[in-house]
């Protein structure tokens, strides 16, 4: 029946005649019975459910306590624990969060001479976008451990012949291990071009060999080869084993020893970049062949923390649920109550023609406004104590607008809940026993 | 898809226009042939109960309502006594929609109501009838104004009535039953004569086809009484259609027609 009785609504709308359309349709809507259907409007409807909850002020606000406590309770929880977790990610930034490694995996026996990430490939990191430093490493087994020794003269009684690491690095290392010559100078990239005999030896390295300053060119010798040591590498924060390794430079380790692979690509990134970097530098550093290097980005150290506080999180989280439970039991308690005391006013508004669904509605509505008070309130408490705690702490705030703006709606839905079964009483109460009481 | 060339344009409707109970009845021919038998010119009827019962399912059954006959016209003041016990409540309730007769039919203000469902009974008693209840039922946390308003919630807005309106509406009203002084008040600072005004004024603001009132001085003093029924009086001689239940022989009398029940049987009272 309806929808065809709209459609010359529809054609008097093109001729500009809206207005008696819509008049002329609750008319038609009652038809032959001359019955028109009940209608409320919903702003009366709010009206009448505002009304309601007003009518007893301090039973409504003590109604919303367990809803607040409950909702109080929630965005405390969560709110204390997303600004601690925060701290935490923080802290750590500073230290290791912005540290990305590329491994570069040994080439297989039967593979094609061409190596798997070039030197160069460094230059193409450095480009991209919040890299900071980044410098290139090769090692081996062989030279993992190479008999060095500071000169041919040997004094009696004393032991110059050390086993080190040996390994070649780009000329950018110093910045890439955060570490700083505390003699000499590194190699640069003239040294790397011109092939030079010349080594940066760590600073645990020069201790044991005896070497206490550069100015005098000491020389090492390692496999039966002299080389000029240039600086003293130390305060590695990374790649602390170079502390007591010689490094070269790529050229002159290929051509002397064999070590021109790169096996590892060191990389600092600017704070938040640690990710973006991880997923880019592979493919800046062998295109086509990312998916065979393997990238360390810094392990999150908040997890395991996370993990604990979880726990302790956990049982608040169950805490407030249970106080939103009450609190509902609550609210659906004094809702039904009210329905029995305004039975007679049920009786009246049935007589004034309202339906079973209004009456329902109304309590409904009454016990939905009630909840969303008990949220409003308990999620502004909360964000308060959230904002006081970091303010001891002096911790930074982090409050997701999802939060405060969930919580109400949440309080709002333990009232809905809370409220169906004294609305269903409500509207299942016949108007004849209603008025009679 | 075009309006039927007999119907008004909705700017000129009256409200309280309703067409003859032949041609809107929803039953089928049969009743209406029933209808006829009675004999009767039933065009302005707003009440019409033909051989009405109802049998209440205890142990034994109590037979509340037998074979009552009544109707009653526009504008007419009718008055039913009846001591308790006598069926008074169930013909009430059965007036005011609010019960089912087990027999018979009733037809009220040219809609046949047997056949009706729940939610067409609701507006039907929402948009034709105006209670007026011996306790009042006032809603003590609402202005008066706001009580009167009330009436107009459960509707749809009637052409010319719309929300806005409603406001300077109930004080419009609350001037016709002399309380526009009271319009602010909450009800428990007002006297019963006054409070029961206001539940009169909430009954005319739907501009009902009939005011049913239940024992409207019950709770009222003498003077008190008074006011209200020269109020009756008043709305009598303005055309309203009357039904007032009581058991005051006093409250009776001021009306045209008076019928009395007794064990469920309903015989007219000749003047």
């Amino acid at each position: 029946m309806r929808a065809p009785a709209r459609l010359p609504e529809a054609a008097e709308v093109n001729t500009g005649g809206r207005r008696t359309g819509r008049r002329a349709r609750p008319r038609r809507r009652g038809g032959a019975r001359g019955v028109e259907r009940p209608r409320m409007d919903v702003r009366d409807l709010w009206t009448e459910a505002l009304a309601g909850v007003l009518a007893r002020p301090l039973r409504s606000a003590l109604t919303t306590l367990g809803t607040v406590l409950g909702i109080t309770t929630l965005v405390i929880t969560i709110g204390v624990s997303s600004t601690a977790g925060n701290q935490i990610v923080g802290r750590f930034d500073a230290l290791g969060a912005t540290s990305v490694t590329v491994v570069v995996p040994p080439p297989p026996p039967s593979a094609d001479p061409v190596p798997l990430v070039d030197w160069s490939g460094v230059r193409a990191v450095a480009r991209l976008a919040g890299v900071e430093s980044v410098a290139a490493i090769a090692d081996s087994q062989e030279t993992a451990s190479v008999q060095v020794r500071a000169n041919d003269v040997v004094a009696p009684g004393e032991v110059t012949g050390q086993t080190m690491a040996v390994v070649a690095a780009s000329p950018t290392l110093p910045a890439a291990v955060r570490g700083r010559m505390t003699a000499g100078r590194f190699f640069d990239d003239g040294d790397v071009s011109r092939h030079e005999r010349v080594a940066v030896v760590g600073d645990q390295a020069a201790r044991l060999l005896g070497i206490g300053s550069v100015e005098d060119s000491p020389a090492v010798f390692l496999k039966g080869q002299a080389y000029t040591v240039i600086g003293v590498l130390g305060g590695a924060e990374r790649e602390q084993r170079l502390a007591t390794a010689v490094i070269l430079p790529p050229t002159t380790a290929a051509d002397r020893l064999g070590l021109g692979t790169v096996t590892r690509v060191l990389i600092n990134t600017a704070l938040g970049a640690a990710d973006q970097v991880a997923h880019q530098a592979p493919i800046a550093l062998a295109p086509g062949a990312d998916d065979a290097l393997a990238v360390m980005a810094p392990p999150d150290p908040a997890d395991a923390r996370k993990g604990v506080q979880g726990d302790v999180n956990g049982l608040f989280l169950v805490l407030g649920l249970v106080s939103l439970v009450v609190g509902a039991i609550g609210i659906a308690n004094v809702t039904l109550v009210t329905v029995i005391e305004r039975i007679g006013e049920i009786g009246l508004r049935r007589a004034l023609g309202a339906s079973r669904r209004q009456v329902a509605g109304q309590f409904l509505l009454e016990s939905t406004t009630i909840g969303l008070l008990g949220g409003v309130v308990g999620a502004a408490l909360g964000l308060v104590v959230v904002v006081a705690v970091s303010a001891v702490r002096d911790w930074t705030p982090v409050l997701d607008v999802r939060l405060a703006f969930g919580a109400p709606v949440a309080g709002a839905l333990v009232g809905l809940l809370a409220g169906l079964y004294p609305s269903l009483r409500a509207a299942r109460m016949e108007p004849v026993d209603a008025l009679r009481s | 898809m075009t309006e039927p060339p007999t119907s008004a344009p909705p700017k000129t409707r009256q409200p309280k226009t309703f067409a003859p109970v032949g041609s809107t009845g929803i039953t089928g021919n049969t009743e209406n042939a029933e209808n006829a038998d009675e004999g009767e010119n039933v065009g302005d009827a707003v009440i019409q109960l033909v051989s009405v019962g109802r049998t209440f399912d205890s142990e034994p059954p109590v037979h509340a309502l037998r074979d009552v006959n009544l109707t009653v016209r526009r504008g007419e003041h009718l008055s039913i006594v009846g001591p308790s016990g006598s069926g008074k409540s169930t013909l009430l309730n059965t007036l005011g929609l609010l019960d089912r007769p087990t027999s018979g039919t009733y037809r009220l203000d040219g809609v046949e109501t047997n056949a009706l469902g729940d939610l067409e009974r609701t507006a039907l008693r929402g948009s034709r009838i105006g209670f007026v209840f011996q306790s009042f039922h006032l809603l003590p946390y609402r202005t008066v104004e706001e009580n009167v308003m009330l009436a107009e919630t459960y509707r749809r807005p009637r052409p010319g009535r719309g929300r806005g309106g409603r406001r300077a509406r109930a004080e419009e009203v609350l001037d016709r039953v002399g309380l526009a002084h009271r319009a602010g008040f909450r009800p428990d600072r007002l006297s019963g004569g006054e409070r029961q005004r206001v539940a009169i004024a909430r009954a005319l603001l739907g501009e009902p086809a009939l005011l049913l009132c239940d024992e409207p001085t019950g709770n009222l003093d003498s003077e008190n009484t008074e006011s209200v029924l020269d109020l009756f009086d008043r709305l009598s001689e303005q055309g309203m259609t009357l039904v007032v239940i009581t058991h005051e022989e006093a409250v009776s009398r001021r009306a045209d027609r008076r019928a009395r029940i007794s064990d469920g049987r309903l015989t007219e009272e000749s003047r």
